[in-house]
């Protein structure tokens, strides 16, 4: 709820449009969605889901985006989504055709198997391009839409050519994909005509994975060396083990999520503007327990309040660190970037989280 | 709802984007007869009410009204846009209204938890037998190696049974089927391990018996009798509707906690995937009692079977460990026993 920048940020919010001082304005990202607001929403989209079989999902998202998008605010002009429910179900369409084929196939034969696994990945980084630039067309803030035009050789580079690196080289430049698929991401999206560009260093991201590895060996030997000796005299401890390990997986991914939204933000800038992300791993952590308990203990029903609290805080700590006035920005030369938003029905949007 | 002369026009502050610039020109809104008039210091507009499309209200958010050419407005002051509303006859869409209203939020709950319940207690059971018959044979036929595949894998060992006793068995389960006009089956002996005396079926016809089941029947009319059930199962494809079931159980609990934890997806799912259901276990009796009479022998035999397996599980080790899995999925086995024995039973 406590937003430290809050405060500074209150005579800011209140002439956002004011000329450029010599320091740079800070405005803070607002949101201010409510879980019992949302909980109806959610709850509503679920029946309707279940009773259309599934049918209803792509209206859905675009009613639970548009709910996260409207309730963020920043210097006074709220986001929108426009994405098309009709593009969106094209989208699942596919790539539940997709799973299913992949599934069914191994059923048939092994070699059908990895011909299909083949075609998949042929064709995955395609649709990824394809659904990140769906997700920024159809973004709108203060009038203006974002964009998004990396092309097909990028995705290719960090959707196929990367993950294979990664893999043949035990995980061990698994940090340094992260990076070229932020910078693949980031290098290539636009607000208006105005370019978003990232320059996080690998050091960076090999600190963070780093220090998340050494938590997970740590604790791995710390269950050890907590069941070995139980496990001499009964071995049915060992029934504990699966519960501890995803206790250790709890821990380690609140503090993945805050450090890699910290050094990402802090180092993307939007023309001559900044950011600054200040997520503290043990809030996160704090957040993301309390929520596991309430979603456990109401069946599901906690969720739509969870998703909620993890958003206010996550974009509350965000800050746009303004070079000049935010009127500057107009829209860029290609008619797309305007908000009437065409030519986004034949984009499939595939909502892979990245 | 006309506003009269004497009244002023209701007007309401918003910010005014022109969706070419990303500058906000603070504007006031005013509704006259069917047009939407919009003033700032250097600009002004006026557009009829049909040709501006309201966003829905979503708590304390910034509602949007777009314009045509692509610009829009924010308005952040909800009372005033409320009263603007009222005087333009505009009325929220039943899917809003009922995001928004406790009772109808209430109701959107009990609801959906009742058509769950419906679809999985009755729904879903319908759709599997509709869709079980038109599984391929390949599908089939793959399933039923893998399961296999994993039971030899380290659950069950070979048999011990004598070759001899084991095609005794084989024939005289084929006299029977032969007769009745029966799915194809393949009869294999296992040694069962810890699961002790059992008999199951996979969905392509392999019936796969233990040897400690073949040790506790006092006869092989015994073992046959059990077989004649496991093939009841078959001939109505039960084991590719639970799969079926199963699958779908699967999909909705991953779809429904997908978005928070596929972790916690995964707990649910193995305990709906737990045995045939108690329909199914009496229509497989049904057709093993059926068969056994055609042969000249009593459904009695299966619930002997039946008494005897449930003793031997009862009285079994638990603590090696060993799961009684077939009185697990077989919660009414006295029931089913009386029912076997009982004398309307020959009516049917």
């Amino acid at each position: 709820m406590h937003n430290p920048f809050d405060e500074p940020a209150v005579p800011a919010a209140g002439n956002p449009f004011a000329p450029p001082t010599g320091d740079p304005q800070r405005e803070a990202v607002l949101f201010s969605g409510r879980g019992a607001e949302y909980f109806g929403i959610w709850i509503v989209n679920l029946a309707l889901t279940v009773l259309t079989l599934g049918i209803y999902s792509a209206w859905a998202k675009v009613r639970r985006l548009q709910y996260f998008y409207r309730h963020t605010t920043l210097g006074g002009g709220a986001f929108d989504y426009h994405g098309d429910p009709r593009a969106i179900l094209k989208g699942r369409v596919i790539g539940f055709l997709l799973l299913l084929a992949y599934n069914l196939s191994f059923q048939y034969s092994p070699l059908a198997g990895m011909l299909v696994a083949v075609m998949l990945a042929a064709v995955m980084p395609e649709l990824l391009r394809r659904s990140l630039r769906f997700r920024a067309h159809n973004t709108s803030w203060r009038g203006l839409r974002f964009a998004f035009d990396g092309d097909t050789k990028g995705a290719y580079s960090v959707f196929l050519k990367w993950p294979l690196i990664t893999v043949v080289s035990l995980y061990l430049l698994g940090p340094l994909w992260h990076q070229r698929l932020k910078q693949y991401q980031f290098d290539c999206a636009r607000y208006g005509d105005t370019r978003f560009a990232i320059d996080a260093p690998v050091a960076s991201f090999y600190k963070v994975y780093g220090l998340a590895l050494l938590v997970v060996l740590l604790g791995i030997a710390g269950i050890v060396a907590l069941l070995w000796p139980l496990a001499a005299a009964d071995p049915a401890v060992f029934v504990f083990l699966p519960l501890l390990l995803i206790a250790l997986a709890l821990l380690v991914q609140p503090y993945l999520a805050a450090r890699l939204q910290n050094l990402v933000w802090n180092h993307v800038r939007l023309g001559a503007h900044r950011f600054e992300s200040t997520v503290s791993a043990r809030r996160l952590y704090v957040i993301t327990l309390t929520n596991l308990l309430g979603i456990v203990f109401t069946l599901g029903l906690f969720m739509p309040f969870a998703a909620i609290r993890v958003s206010r805080y996550r974009l509350g700590c965000v800050t746009l660190l303004c070079a000049g006035p935010l009127d500057d920005f107009v829209a860029g030369l290609s008619a797309d970037a305007a908000a009437t938003g065409e030519g986004a029905a034949d984009l499939f949007d595939v909502d892979i989280a990245l | 709802m006309s506003t009269s002369l004497s009244e002023p026009a209701p007007s309401v502050a918003a910010l005014y984007f022109d969706g070419r610039s990303a500058r906000a020109h603070p504007a006031t809104l005013t509704l006259r007869g069917h047009d939407l008039h919009l003033n700032a210091t250097d600009l002004s507009r006026i557009d009829a009410l049909s040709t501006v499309r309201l966003s829905e209200p979503m708590g304390q958010a910034a509602r949007i009204i777009t314009y045509e050419d692509g610009a829009h407005v924010e308005v952040r002051d909800h009372a005033a846009l409320a009263v603007l509303l009222a005087a333009s006859g505009q009325r929220d869409s039943a899917v809003v209204r009922w995001a928004f209203q406790p009772r109808a939020v209430l109701a959107m709950l009990a609801g959906l938890l009742c058509a769950l319940w419906f679809a999985w207690q009755f729904g879903l059971p319908w759709a599997a037998r509709l869709a079980a018959p038109h599984v391929p044979d390949e599908v089939v036929t793959a399933l039923s190696q893998q399961t296999l595949a994993w039971v030899d894998g380290g659950v069950m060992t070979a048999s011990t049974l004598d070759a001899q006793r084991q095609q005794a068995l084989r024939d005289a389960l084929a006299a029977m089927v032969r007769s009745g006009g029966l799915p194809a089956h393949a009869l294999i002996f296992r040694s069962g391990g810890a699961i002790g005396a059992n008999a199951f079926a996979l969905p392509d016809g392999t019936l796969i018996v233990t040897d400690q089941l073949v040790a506790l029947a006092g006869s092989d009319d015994e073992v046959l009798a059990v077989l004649l059930h496991e093939l009841g199962h078959v001939r109505s494809r039960h084991g590719m509707r639970m799969l079926l079931q199963g699958s779908v159980s699967a999909l909705f609990m991953a779809w429904y906690l997908g978005d928070v934890s596929s972790l916690l997806a995964m707990a649910p799912t193995a305990l709906i995937q737990a045995g045939y259901s108690r329909d199914m276990e009496r229509e497989a009796d049904d057709f093993a009692a059926r068969m056994l009479r055609r042969q000249g022998l009593a459904p009695a035999l299966l619930a002997d079977m039946l008494e005897k397996l449930a003793g031997a599980h009862d009285t079994g080790d638990r603590a090696s460990g060993s799961l009684p899995a077939w009185l697990s999925s077989h919660p009414d086995t006295s029931e089913r026993i009386a029912h076997l024995r009982s004398g309307d039973f020959m009516l049917n």
